[in-house]
């Protein structure tokens, strides 16, 4: 099975990981449809 | 994006690798109202203080997706002081997509990088001849063009 993308849902969740990992966060505002 | 660019193996990897990825439906609030969103897709790199250092509005395909998260990762530390980390990711940008879109403004902030390193304004020259010869039409060589008379 191919490697897909783990998104996170939650700003804050995304932030903390962010703070922890030392990396950016790539934030993609998208139209769910 | 979902159906094209999301999926190829190489932007999977590069992503994971390099952020954290956050996707917000265009219309979750507070977020889309503080980056003020009006269309999509809105791609943003973010620092994790939350502060905005590269957007990009519209399609991108994976040839220029991966350019231009690369120039995002350059513009955080470029943003935040750190010249060499900043060089090095305009350097793998040029090295690896030197002809895309992102790649006149890699150069343009390579030449700044170099000045803000060393204090010698030649590098800005540089960077506009650099321009100047591989992309003469681009806004990055005409924001460049007075370091021509350095």
């Amino acid at each position: 099975m191919a490697a897909k993308i783990q998104w996170r849902t939650e700003m804050d969740d995304a932030l903390c990981l962010g703070q922890k990992a030392g990396k950016p966060i790539l934030l993609d505002f998208f139209n769910p449809g | 994006m979902d159906a094209v660019t999301y999926p190829e193996s190489k932007v999977v990897s590069f992503i994971e690798e390099n952020f954290i990825p956050l996707r917000l439906g265009f219309d979750s609030k507070p977020y889309s109202d503080t980056f003020n969103v009006k269309w999509t897709p809105t791609i943003i790199t973010l620092s994790p203080e939350a502060q905005e250092h590269h957007r990009t509005v519209g399609f991108l395909g994976p040839e220029e997706l991966i350019p231009s998260l690369l120039l995002g990762l350059g513009k955080y530390a470029f943003e935040n002081d750190r010249f060499a980390e900043a060089l090095a990711r305009f350097e793998q940008l040029g090295a690896g997509y030197g002809i895309s879109d992102s790649a006149p403004e890699a150069v343009f902030l390579s030449g700044v990088c170099r000045y803000k390193q060393s204090h010698d304004p030649k590098p800005l020259k540089e960077a506009y001849e650099k321009l100047s010869v591989a992309f003469p039409d681009s806004e990055w060589t005409k924001r460049a063009y007075p370091y021509c008379l350095l």
